[in-house]
């Protein structure tokens, strides 16, 4: 059995995030990396891009083994983690080595959910979660010509995106009204919408998938609780990801629908942290736990985990999950951050909405009395990140509020370059 | 091969530093030592001094610039006299117990005030316990042939200190004599080589920190310091020893001998004594001659090595008499009396039975000492046998 | 040591908004000059009509960097310079999420995003400021050249509180290194123990206590000797002011005018502050010390300080400088002048040297007031080159700011009446006026 100090299971941005971290404060600790992956580290967030072609295979790793090299960190590739011990301190690998370790990070990801359509069993279908399975769509891409993709989040909008630019006809299907309501509202996503069908992309929305059966050719047929059928080469899932914590059944780690963890992603076990798309965390905006499955959330959890695992003395606890992410598509830039989808004010919520449909421009403030919760904006000249960090920390705008809505870019900029040394 | 040449008493020392090979030396022009120091710029020149000139701005400054370069590991030389002296006195005062041997001409002047530029031995005499080895001269040729020993003995490990080689200022710096200047190898073969600097240096090759600060209310330091002090003075009488194996040396290598310490001159036979330093002497000892041929049983004592002190040599001598006569060109101006006299008196409490000692102080601001003089000091001093024993200092040339 | 970079300062007190800067940025990057393809914004405060600044500011632990997906974002480990590959990126946008400053942008036009790369070594947008407001500063090689050379003086020295020289020693034996003699006169540098006490020193290379009175003559010697027997050794000098300006002041001119081959630095305190604050002759007027105090009859030192390093041009030095601690990348590029001067002649650098302990201020406050006095031109800083006659201000002397901003700050000055203060401003000016006789000859000459 190998022994080292940090042991962190899985190698993508939250786990990177952390290594990195780690190596900050502590040069000499050892470190040990492990990933089912055979391949070096990449992002899940580059796959559709590499679908459509857009960035060769061998440029989507985010790291060189030269980096870990140097760092003097141990990765182990093709490690799967099937089972952890958190009394004896070990994990064991589908190989069946176990590992010893004085500090445990967890972040395995999530994997793709397969909701139970009826049917499905009988036609193949593709998601999009891993590097084999983006290879896997490129294949059946090749001899396809049309395509009909499952779910309405940022990972089903990208790859019906990529679709459509490798030259297939695309159809979506959306269950609920709109698609991206986790981001942007009716108004918005229906504007997104829109430029996606003058794109082509033929978006069914309100109205669930009745069942699925196979269709000459290998192609499927979707039928909706509409009625509608459609019909395509390609089927992609993109319903939704689910943290992958399987293994750590018996483990005595506590588990909800992802690894349910603190401020300072400690988990119920000692020593053991989890960070990224696996993890259940505190809420920025409310109570309650979630798992928040994107990139920028990723990196914040595996930083603070990180900065706990090492007692780095600059630590400072997660301040909370919310929604945030930019969306780029057919040469439109959109953004969201905080509580963007509420679309009605109330008592201490004030909404700003300036929509111009005709330039194909949207922006939306949402205010709790002087604060900044939530924004989201379409070709807007708007800057993410200052926003983001007006959010994060609670800004009072107080006396400059209503300049803020007048010219938010300016406003926000100037408070932030005061805000800098 | 050695040559013969006639100069003065500041060429003859310039002679000397010639065959010493310093690296560096150093001149501010001061009567009487000017020449001293022309003969010396004219000498590099010349290439016959393959030295570093330094003609700097002031005599405080000649010393330090030779204290920096001896602290490198350069062999150094310089002169001076009188106010010269007396500028120079605070980097003079740390050049001892630092060890740095540097070898300096004394060409003595007569202190001020009243103005004076003319000879006499208070500048010398004024620093005598500052640490320096003081050795006077009698003849041009001693000078040259002292300035060259006193860098053996300077240099020497178990000295390692400072020394001014005097010579009078007037008689001896311009009086011309017959010199035979050594023969170069001669030189090289005795002096051998350079030791400035093994025991404290300025160099990156061998760090230190050179005069840190000593003593203080802490034990430690109050001992460190001590400790420093005895070991100056334990090089001073170290050099005792080592001036008279120099001498001994250069006698035996070079043929000229010399006295080290104290010169006894007709004195195995005699009742009594005059006692002299510098270029009295050799009026003193003429003096001696004629009265010896009057029939008197006088002697005569010279003082070659004033610091450190020849306690032995100078108690083996005045041991010999029962009264001796003792000759100053400088003043005591606290005990009354010359400075060499006080010295002679300190030596003979080492002596069973008492003496009678007369101080004579003559030859101030360049005045001249006959042979008519010491006939005087001579007689003076024959009659304290008779219990005439004069009240305070004889005053010559008043 | 982490590396130190170069980065590009904003003073927004400076800045008029006339967005030079972004015209020049847009058109090193594009040909054009649109502000829309520049990497730099200014925002106006339309209520105080101050202005804001959005740049990159090319941070230590970039979030931009860690929010890439495509590796697209990294920061050079030479440069410190977070590279954008245009190759790599996929134009996702999340480097714009995570930017707090909005250092990174959407550009519509090219519809990529687009970041300030520094000019590569050579930022065009503070080249174009003519106000100052945006300033290229170059001293991270402090830490990242000198950082990583040897300290030759040790820790646990008994300097006060805040001392300037310390922190000026442990600088210079850093860029000058240790084929050095350091000669340190009585005062405070050899005060905190740089030679040694009873035994122990301070200093790894050769050091030494000359008198007071004879530093540059010691120096002058062993460099001579060194020389003779063909070893290249720095003489350097740590002379204060009483050393150098007072009772050392005909050993150093003596040196100067033979041309003796040393770095002589004088760290004027303005006055002798290791035996108790008294009066030296660059004690400036007005100011309070043990020997010019302050009472119902007396206010302070009646005379002006001495024009030292002028009077040490004046001696044709190979090389003559004031410098102040509180401009040390001004300071090291004048070491390095020195050192290059000090093998054929004298160089000598007038170090303005407040000291919390004599002047009264409290020890935070020691670079502060360094520099308040260069501000206010009470220690213009300037440079004289033999080799050529030149001589320059390396700070500019335009647009001081009033004396009393310096005044105020120090104990040494409370007392004075407006008199006095209107003494000093007018001797600050006056200096300058003379200061700029030999600089407008230099312009002149150049033209």
């Amino acid at each position: 059995m190998s022994h080292t100090k940090y042991l962190i299971v899985g190698c993508s941005h939250a786990g990177l995030t952390a290594m990195e971290t780690i190596r900050l404060q502590d040069s000499e600790g050892a470190i040990t990396m492990v990933t089912r992956e055979e391949t070096l580290p990449y992002s899940p967030t580059i796959l559709p891009y590499f679908i459509a072609g857009q960035v060769p295979q061998e440029q989507i790793f985010l790291r060189d083994q030269a980096y870990f090299d140097k760092l003097n960190v141990t990765l182990l590739k093709g490690a799967a983690v099937v089972g952890a011990d958190s009394a004896a301190k070990t994990i064991r690998l589908a190989s069946g080595d176990e590992i010893h370790y004085e500090k445990l990070l967890l972040a395995t990801g999530a994997g793709a959910t397969v909701p139970p359509f009826p049917g499905i069993e009988n036609v193949r279908y593709q998601v999009v979660r891993d590097l084999n399975d983006a290879l896997k769509l490129r294949e059946t891409m090749n001899q396809a010509k049309s395509a009909i993709v499952i779910g309405a989040g940022l990972i089903a909008m990208h790859s019906a995106e990529n679709l459509a630019h490798a030259g297939l006809k695309v159809s979506m299907v959306v269950r609920r009204k709109v698609s991206l309501f986790a981001y942007f509202d009716v108004a918005a996503a229906g504007l997104i919408e829109k430029i996606f069908e003058d794109n082509g992309v033929h978006i069914a929305t309100g109205s669930g998938v009745a069942k699925i059966s196979p269709s000459d050719g290998g192609r499927c047929v979707v039928t909706l609780e509409s009625g509608e059928d459609l019909t395509g080469d390609v089927l992609l899932l993109a319903a939704g990801v689910r943290p992958r914590i399987e293994y750590l059944e018996g483990s005595g780690i506590e588990t909800d629908a992802g690894i349910l963890v603190d401020n300072s992603m400690r988990t119920s076990a000692a020593d053991i942290w989890a960070a990224g798309d696996v993890a259940q965390a505190p809420q920025f905006f409310e109570p309650g736990k979630t798992v928040n499955a994107t990139l920028p959330n990723a990196v914040t959890q595996g930083r603070v985990a990180g900065m706990d695992m090492v007692s780095d003395p600059a630590f400072k606890p997660y301040s909370g999950s919310s929604g945030l992410n930019t969306f780029n598509f057919f040469g439109h830039h959109a953004f969201s951050v905080g509580l963007a989808t509420i679309a009605e004010p109330t008592e201490d919520i004030e909404v700003n909405t300036t929509l111009l449909p005709s330039g194909l421009r949207y922006q939306k403030l949402v205010f709790q009395k002087d604060r900044l919760v939530g924004v989201s904006a379409i070709n807007a000249a708007l800057d993410p990140g200052i926003m983001r960090e007006l959010i994060r920390r609670q800004t009072d705008l107080g006396a400059i509020k209503e300049k803020f809505v007048s010219a938010p870019l300016e406003t926000g900029r100037l408070l932030m370059s005061k805000l800098w040394r | 091969m050695s040559k013969t040449i006639v100069c003065d008493g500041n060429e003859a020392a310039a002679w000397g530093v010639v065959k010493a090979r310093p690296d560096m030396v150093a001149v501010y022009p001061i009567t009487p030592q000017s020449s001293l120091a022309e003969y010396i710029s004219q000498f590099v020149a010349d290439g016959l001094i393959e030295a570093d000139l330094m003609d700097v701005e002031g005599e405080h400054s000649v010393l330090s610039v030779l204290q920096g370069a001896c602290l490198a590991g350069a062999r150094t030389f310089t002169a001076t006299c009188g106010q010269g002296l007396a500028f120079m006195f605070e980097p003079y005062f740390r050049t001892p117990p630092l060890r740095l041997p540097i070898v300096m001409s004394l060409v003595t002047r007569d202190g001020i005030s009243p103005q004076c530029v003319w000879g006499g031995q208070q500048d010398a005499m004024t620093v005598r316990e500052v640490g320096w080895i003081q050795m006077y001269c009698e003849t041009n040729q001693e000078i040259l042939d002292t300035i060259i020993m006193a860098y053996k003995i300077a240099e020497h490990r178990d000295v390692m200190l400072p020394t001014n080689v005097c010579h009078d200022g007037n008689y001896q710096s311009y009086g011309v004599e017959q010199v035979e200047i050594p023969d170069q190898g001669d030189v090289d073969a005795f002096l051998g080589e350079k030791n400035t600097n093994w025991h404290v240096a300025l160099d990156p090759d061998r760090p230190m920190g050179v005069d840190p600060l000593t003593g203080g209310a802490a034990a430690s330091g109050a001992s460190l310091f001590v400790r420093y002090r005895k070991g100056t003075c334990k090089g001073m009488q170290n050099a005792l020893r080592v001036i008279a194996e120099v001498h001994e040396e250069w006698g035996r290598k070079i043929g000229r001998h010399y006295s080290p310490l104290v010169e006894e001159y007709r004195l195995d036979d005699a009742d009594y004594a005059i006692v002299t330093i510098g270029g009295m002497t050799g009026a003193g000892k003429d003096a001696v001659d004629m009265a010896r041929e009057a029939g008197e049983k006088v002697g005569l004592i010279k003082v070659k090595t004033f610091r450190p002190y020849p306690l032995q040599a100078m108690l083996q001598a005045v041991s010999k008499v029962k009264a001796v006569g003792i000759v100053d060109r400088s003043v005591s101006f606290g005990w009354n009396a010359g400075p060499v006299y006080q010295e002679v008196l300190s030596t003979l409490y080492h002596r069973k039975e008492r003496i009678p000692a007369v101080s004579f102080i003559g030859g101030l601001a360049g005045a001249d000492i006959t042979e008519d003089h010491f006939s005087q000091i001579i007689e003076t001093t024959a009659r304290t046998l008779r219990d005439e024993i004069p009240e305070g200092p004889i005053w010559i040339n008043e | 040591m982490d590396k130190s970079y170069h980065t590009i300062a904003f003073y927004p007190q400076k800045c008029n908004g006339c967005n030079d800067c972004i015209e020049a940025c847009a058109r090193i990057n594009t040909g054009e000059v649109s502000p829309a393809h520049s990497r730099i914004a200014i925002v106006k405060d339309s209520e105080d009509g101050s202005f804001g600044l959005a740049l990159c500011r090319q941070c230590g632990e970039p979030r931009c960097v860690m929010d890439c997906p495509a590796g697209a974002l990294s920061k050079n480990e030479d440069t410190g310079v977070i590279q954008w590959e245009e190759t790599k990126c996929v134009n996702c946008q999340l480097c714009t999420l995570a930017c707090s400053y909005a250092g990174i942008t959407y550009n519509p036009v090219t519809r990529k995003v687009m970041k300030c790369d520094m000019c590569g070594g050579d930022p065009a947008c503070a080249k174009v400021c003519g106000r100052g407001a945006l300033e290229y500063l170059t001293s991270s090689d402090l830490y990242d050249k000198w950082g990583d050379m040897e300290d030759l003086f040790v820790p646990g020295i008994s300097a006060c509180l805040g001392c300037n020289s310390e922190l000026l020693i442990r600088h210079t034996l850093r860029r000058i290194g240790p084929e050095t003699v350091v000669a340190t006169p009585p005062g405070c540098v050899a005060g905190v123990g740089s030679v040694g006490v009873n035994g122990f020193t301070a200093t790894k290379t050769p050091v030494f206590h000359p008198l007071l009175t004879n530093t540059a003559s010691m120096l002058a010697g062993a460099r001579r000797y060194y020389n003779r027997i063909g070893r290249d050794i720095t003489m350097l000098a740590f002379g204060g002011d009483g050393g150098t300006a007072d009772v050392g002041f005909q050993s150093l001119s003596g040196a100067a005018e033979r041309g003796e081959q040393m770095i002589y630095i004088c760290i004027d305190n303005e006055g002798y502050m290791n035996t108790g604050v008294q009066r030296s002759s660059t004690t400036p007027y007005g100011a309070w010390t043990s020997t010019t105090p302050v009472g119902s009859v007396l206010r302070g030192k009646t005379q002006d300080a001495k024009p030292m390093p002028v009077l040490m041009m004046m001696h044709n030095c190979a090389y003559v400088a004031t410098a102040s601690t509180a401009f040390m990348e001004d300071y090291y590029a004048k070491l390095d002048k020195a050192v290059a001067a000090a093998k054929h002649g004298m160089a000598y650098i007038h170090v303005f040297s407040p000291c919390p302990t004599g002047w009264r201020f409290p020890p935070a406050m020691l670079i502060e007031i360094a520099r308040k006095g260069v501000e206010t031109n009470t220690v213009p800083l300037w440079e004289y080159i033999n080799d050529g006659n030149e001589f320059h201000f390396t700070h500019s002397v335009d647009n001081p700011l009033p004396v009393q901003e310096f005044l105020s700050l120090i104990g040494k000055y409370r007392h004075l009446d407006a008199d006095q203060i209107d003494h000093i401003q007018k001797m600050n000016k006056r200096r300058i006026e003379m200061l700029k006789m030999f600089s407008e000859q230099e312009e002149r000459r150049a033209s």
